[in-house]
């Protein structure tokens, strides 16, 4: 990044960069100390680690929710959603291609032996909290503070600088959560779903599986049936949630599952930003990711939610990486509510992913923008639903996809306008860009109208590199590899600028490792 | 002619919509052109599109008349049966239509909405070659779809086309010279001198002294923030050209 | 019947056993059988089955019978110096003399059907073409230039119309063909092969109009060899429901494809365009234009895929675009432009929209003082005439039915 050329009318851009690279430098060192691999998260820590017993059955599940001291309610509804799984079939409409799963091979439950819940963070095991320093993810509060101390002396302006609070996922149960009290004083409840269903049994219990029903699809249905943890999140009315909220999930027990459910409710008016972070160890089986989000946005609520997924995409055979077959879904169920999705995704072996928004509410407003990188091996069948029901529903898409290496990158996408949708209104831009012959791109949107008075856009291309920018830029001296990111940055900037800045550098930073050896 | 009585009107959907023309008073006589002048976003082409009937433009306070009679609550066409005419800031384009069909049909149209004979297609033909003639298009142009593929200058001289073809009553040019070189803007002013009569008025809005060299005005208005600010005679346009809208407006404050 | 015919399909329903019957009723062949065979794996094509979602045959086929209220619509496409061949339920005829550079087979027997599996109900014409008063296969070789069109019409009242014509055109022929599909028939299938060897140049006009009640499903397999040239436009009014699909191959370098059509479906029509196109050679381009006008309580669906494989898809010129217009409330539009690409050096863009007329435009013809109904009629016409305008001679023709109907 060189945008920092000092001149005055860059002031603000300089600030932004700043504070950003303060955040990336942490990023950069973690990668850095693992030189040997382009996987800057691949490694493994070594902590005794509790495991359910392998395979999945009703005991599993009752193993689970025994563990989790859930009351009946639950239990019951994972075992419905489990018994359900069982008469479904596992998709094969998309494209992708993987040896069949055994499920009865995975681990569903693995929790760091000293226990699920943590008194303080001074509880959680030094090797986590050192793996998360090593992702540069700031746990500790203390240190949360110090950066964003540090950052706010160099930043010119008197602007606050963000603060985000982090709550971390480590295999299948949550460790720590931070700037706790500071958010209990604005009464938003940012805490893992395991204490949420303890502490807040009605607010979960009103609106777990209203987004994403039990049934909805295979993956979803076993997640529903054995979700280990995840985050909740609930911004009450009117209040704009006052830092940015962010988990980082990590898996780490060998042959694991991970299953995390993510529950974030805006009330009338509320808005909150939501950053996730994935990452995952090098192993040499297939593990499997099958997370379930769901969002809700009543009146006038606002849901900023964010993605960066570098899970270990496998070794540059294929072998190895996660699959990562996630549900995510936004309802937009209060008038004038919005939902923006933002993803950035450079990992995991296979993924199937179409985070979605059901624009109920009038005036409700869907946004998906999207990044998704593929090299090596890789296969991405991603994209999203916009399901327009309400009048003057509004959706915007953009998604850029960059293929690479012998892999395969797919948008798929669904923009469905209902009868009642008065004057809804779609844009959608997909773009693909081939790096290399022998990877492939493509683009399947479904666009159905059912309205006169709707106006629904729809552009897409496919293109390579210019051969012409390319050679311009290695005039001026730029090397190959150097030359592609900068281009490749060109092509993505659009949806770089919607993330937040935490997370654009580090995006940027995660394009480019991504993109290593794709060319020459 | 025109007379506008403290005019407000808003842009945009019903949540979004903002105020652009904050209290606009300007009358325009039968025979006189007055010119607007005025800062990028004044409000000037809204205040055009206001006039014509544009949807997404509301009307929320004041009146607009054309020879006493209220125009503000006619469609766009009954507007332009009455003689309103626009030359648009950004000619649209309508791919499949042939300039010469569709100035046909409005033509009909106009009349019949009057309750006049249709123009004969022999009539027609020779009009439309005079005219085509003295501003210098190619007959081929006319037969392509309206502004499919025409330069900038292309589409503004077609502007002018229609313009002469239709004889409308009360013009309104909205930047018609940007875009133009020196010969081509001097080919659209004659067109438009062409146009004076007792009859007809204009309002010529520009932002540029130059096009006033050929389109003498009688009167020029400054339109700062959605509201007549100044008036003068054409030596105004000289002094904005010379002084700036600052320099001007300044004093005016 | 015989039981193991019986058994080919999972859950027939009255339909899919009339189609079996039917085809127990041929004599016996070994390459009918295959395409039967290729038809019966799926059956009549559902909405469970990717590419079919939105034109179900299964449901809008439970029965094979005659349409209630029989008609034949009329047929615009003029035939006067043209060479006509016509398909009804339960017959066939063609004209007795053949100009020099055409030469025409009616054969008994199916022919092999290559890609049968991709094209279930092209398949399905394959395997049930013929019997004792039409050919298995029609067989037409071209190596003239200057040749009257060939006409196919396929009409008539019945229960079933099923017809197969291949047509190879070599190295340098030059043809027109038409084809008008006409109703009558509660289930029409055809499918017609084109085959154009170096140099060849091909213009196909498809015309289908029918009513509420009748099924159809024209398949075309089109192969281009080095340098062809295709061109097609189709107009649709739909049925009960209609697919008009198109498969093209490249199949050698530089060939050229023009792929163009416009639907208008009222009440109770239902158009299907569905197109592939195979870029399975360097260099060769593709252009593709679809426009639909839809009432209240129409539908039309739109299905396009440029497929670019790894390799031999190298520098590659595809564009598709699809426009549609919603003329009222009540009409639906499904579109699914579709780009899948393993070659990177290739120029490859879809875009598709669907609403409602342009604002802009309708905003500048009503300052000119046209009528809003008359703006309407005209932005229209003109918006649905664009996918016309490669038709070549039979344009007028297909124009005037275009404005006839928008001016209902
Ligand atoms: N459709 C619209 N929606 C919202 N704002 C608009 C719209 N059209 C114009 N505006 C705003 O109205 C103001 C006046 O615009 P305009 O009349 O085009 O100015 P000008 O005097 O340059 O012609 C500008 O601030 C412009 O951004
Ligand atoms: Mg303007």
């Amino acid at each position: 990044m060189d945008c920092c050329g000092g001149t005055d009318e860059h002031e603000d851009d300089c600030t932004e960069v700043t504070v950003k690279e303060g955040i990336d430098a942490k990023t950069v060192e973690a990668a850095k100390a693992l030189e040997s691999e382009n996987y800057s998260a691949g490694f493994s820590t070594e902590i005794e680690t509790e495991y359910s017993p392998k395979g999945l059955s009703e005991d599993t599940i009752r193993f689970i929710s025994a563990k989790k001291e859930e009351p009946e309610w639950l239990l019951e509804w994972r075992l419905a959603a489990y018994r359900r799984w069982l008469t479904m079939e596992e998709p094969t409409w998309a494209k992708v291609r993987y040896d069949p799963i055994d499920y009865q091979e995975y681990y569903y439950y693995a929790a760091p032996k000293s226990g699920a819940k943590y008194e303080s963070i001074d509880d959680v095991p030094k090797e986590i909290l050192e793996t998360y320093e090593k992702l540069g993810i700031p746990l500790r509060e203390a240190e949360v503070l110090l950066g964003v101390e540090g950052a706010a002396e160099t930043a010119a302006t008197a602007r606050e600088a963000p603060r985000v609070a982090v709550d971390a996922v480590f295999d299948s149960v949550s460790v720590a959560t931070t700037f706790r009290k500071e958010l209990e004083k604005a009464g938003v409840i940012f805490m893992s779903i395991s204490e949420a269903v303890r502490e807040y049994p009605e607010l979960v219990k009103k609106y777990l599986g209203t987004v994403v029903p039990q049934s909805d699809n295979y993956f979803a249905t076993l997640n529903s049936a054995v979700f280990s943890d995840g985050t909740f999140v609930y911004v009450p009315k009117g209040v704009r949630c006052p830092m940015e909220l962010s988990t980082y999930f990590r898996m780490n027990a060998e042959n694991t599952g991970q299953f995390e459910r993510t529950l974030i409710v805006c009330d009338e008016g509320a808005y909150v930003s939501y950053l996730e972070g994935c990452t995952a160890p090098m192993r040499d089986e297939n593990q499997l990711h099958a997370a379930v989000v769901e969002l809700v946005a009543l009146d006038d609520a606002e849901i900023k939610y964010s993605t960066v997924q570098n899970w270990w995409p496998g070794d540059e055979d294929g072998k190895g990486g996660i699959y990562n077959f996630v549900t995510k879904r936004g309802d937009c169920r209060g008038p004038r509510s919005k939902i923006s999705w933002t993803q950035v995704e450079t990992g995991s072996a296979v993924t199937w992913k179409y985070p979605s928004c059901i624009l109920r509410g009038d005036d409700s407003v869907g946004e998906f923008y999207s990044i998704a990188v593929t090299n090596g091996r890789q296969q991405a069948d991603t994209g999203t639903k916009m399901i327009h029901l309400g009048k003057r529903t509004k959706s915007r898409i953009i998604s850029k996809g960059i293929s690479a290496g012998k892999s395969d990158n797919t948008y798929r996408g669904l923009v469905s306008i209902n009868k009642r949708a008065e004057k809804a209104r779609n844009f959608t831009q997909c773009d693909s860009l081939l790096i290399g012959g022998r990877c492939g791109a493509h683009t399947v949107p479904y666009v159905e109208n059912r309205r006169a008075d709707a106006q629904l856009e729809h552009e897409a291309t496919t293109t390579k590199l210019s051969e012409d920018q390319l050679f311009y830029a290695r005039q001026r001296g730029l090397g190959e590899e150097q030359a592609v990111a900068l281009l490749v940055n060109g092509f993505v900037r659009e949806v770089l600028q919607e993330l937040p800045m935490e997370f654009a550098v580090e995006a940027q930073k995660l394009l480019e490792v991504s993109l290593e050896g794709s060319v020459g | 002619m025109l007379k506008i009585e403290n005019l407000t009107a808003t842009v945009g959907e019903a949540e979004e919509a903002k105020q652009i023309i904050n209290g606009l008073t300007l009358e325009v006589p039968a025979g006189e052109v007055h010119a607007i002048m005025g800062p990028n976003g004044a409000g000037k082409s809204t205040l055009s599109y206001v006039l014509t009937g544009r949807s997404g433009y509301e009307v929320t306070g004041g009146s607009a008349t054309l020879n006493g009679d209220d125009i503000l609550e006619m469609d766009p066409e009954e507007r332009a049966a009455k003689g309103m005419f626009l030359s648009f800031q950004y000619p649209v384009e309508i791919p499949g239509v042939p300039v010469m069909t569709f100035v046909r049909t409005a033509m009909n149209s106009q009349r019949k909405l009057r309750g006049e004979d249709e123009i004969s297609a022999p009539d027609f033909i020779k009009k439309s070659r005079e005219i085509a003639k003295q501003l210098k298009l190619d007959a081929e142009m006319l037969k392509r779809p309206v502004n499919v593929g025409f330069s900038g200058g292309e589409k503004k001289r077609l502007e002018i086309y229609q313009m002469m073809m239709l004889e409308p009553r009360f013009l309104i040019l909205d930047e018609t010279d940007s875009g133009l070189d020196i010969d081509a803007l001097k080919t659209v002013a004659e067109g438009v001198n062409a146009m004076r009569s007792p009859e007809r008025g204009m309002l010529v809005i520009t932002h540029y002294q130059r096009l006033l060299d050929y389109i003498k005005p009688d009167k020029v208005h400054v339109l700062a923030a959605g509201r007549i600010v100044k008036t003068g005679g054409p030596d105004l346009a000289h002094r904005l050209e010379a002084e700036g809208y600052d320099g001007v407006l300044g004093e005016a404050v | 019947m015989t039981t193991a015919l019986r058994d080919l399909i999972a859950n027939p329903n009255a339909a899919e056993l009339e189609l079996i019957a039917r085809y127990g009723m041929l004599p016996e062949d070994a390459r009918r059988e295959r395409a039967f065979e290729a038809f019966a794996k799926g059956g009549l094509p559902h909405r469970r089955v990717e590419g079919w979602h939105w034109t179900d045959f299964k449901a809008a086929l439970p029965v094979i019978e005659t349409p209630a209220e029989t008609g034949v619509a009329a047929d615009p496409l003029p035939t006067e110096g043209a060479l006509v061949f016509s398909f009804t339920p339960t017959g066939f005829t063609w004209p007795e003399d053949l100009p020099e550079g055409i030469r025409v087979l009616a054969k008994p027997e199916a022919q092999a059907f290559g890609a049968s599996e991709d094209m279930p109900l092209g398949a399905l014409a394959a395997a049930l073409a013929g019997g004792k008063t039409k050919p298995g296969t029609l067989m037409i070789e071209v190596t003239g230039q200057d040749l009257p069109r060939l006409h196919f019409r396929f009409s008539g009242d019945g229960e079933a119309n099923f017809a197969r014509v291949q047509i190879i055109l070599r190295p340098g022929a030059k043809l027109a063909i038409s084809e008008s599909y006409l109703g009558g028939a509660g289930f029409t299938a055809s499918l017609m092969e084109y085959s154009l060897q170096a140099g060849a140049e091909f213009s196909r006009t498809v015309y289908q109009r029918a009513g509420k009640a009748e099924v159809l499903a024209a398949t075309a397999a089109v192969q281009l060899d080095e340098g062809a040239d295709y061109r097609q436009t189709t107009l649709a009014f739909g049925s009960k429901l209609s697919r008009l699909e198109t498969r093209v191959t490249h199949q050698e370098t530089g060939a050229k494809a023009t792929l163009n059509a416009a639907y208008l479906c009222a009440a109770g029509h239902h158009a299907d365009i569905t197109t592939e196109v195979r870029h399975g050679a360097p260099a060769c381009v593709t252009r593709q234009l679809t426009k639909g006008a839809v009432l209240d309580g129409g539908r039309g669906v739109y299905q396009g895929k440029f497929f670019v494989p790894r390799n031999v898809g190298q520098k590659t010129d595809a564009d598709m675009q699809h426009n549609a217009l919603l003329l009222e409330e009540g009409a639906e539009v499904f579109a699914k432009p579709e780009l899948e690409i393993y070659a990177d050096d290739v120029e490859c863009a879809h875009g598709n929209t669907s609403g409602a007329l342009d604002a802009n435009q309708m905003f500048y013809m009503r300052q000119r003082g046209i009528a809003e109904e008359e703006a309407r009629a005209l932005l229209t016409e003109a918006f649905i005439a664009e996918a016309l305008e490669e038709t070549g001679e039979l344009e007028d023709v297909l124009r005037e039915q275009a404005r006839a109907w928008l001016a209902r």
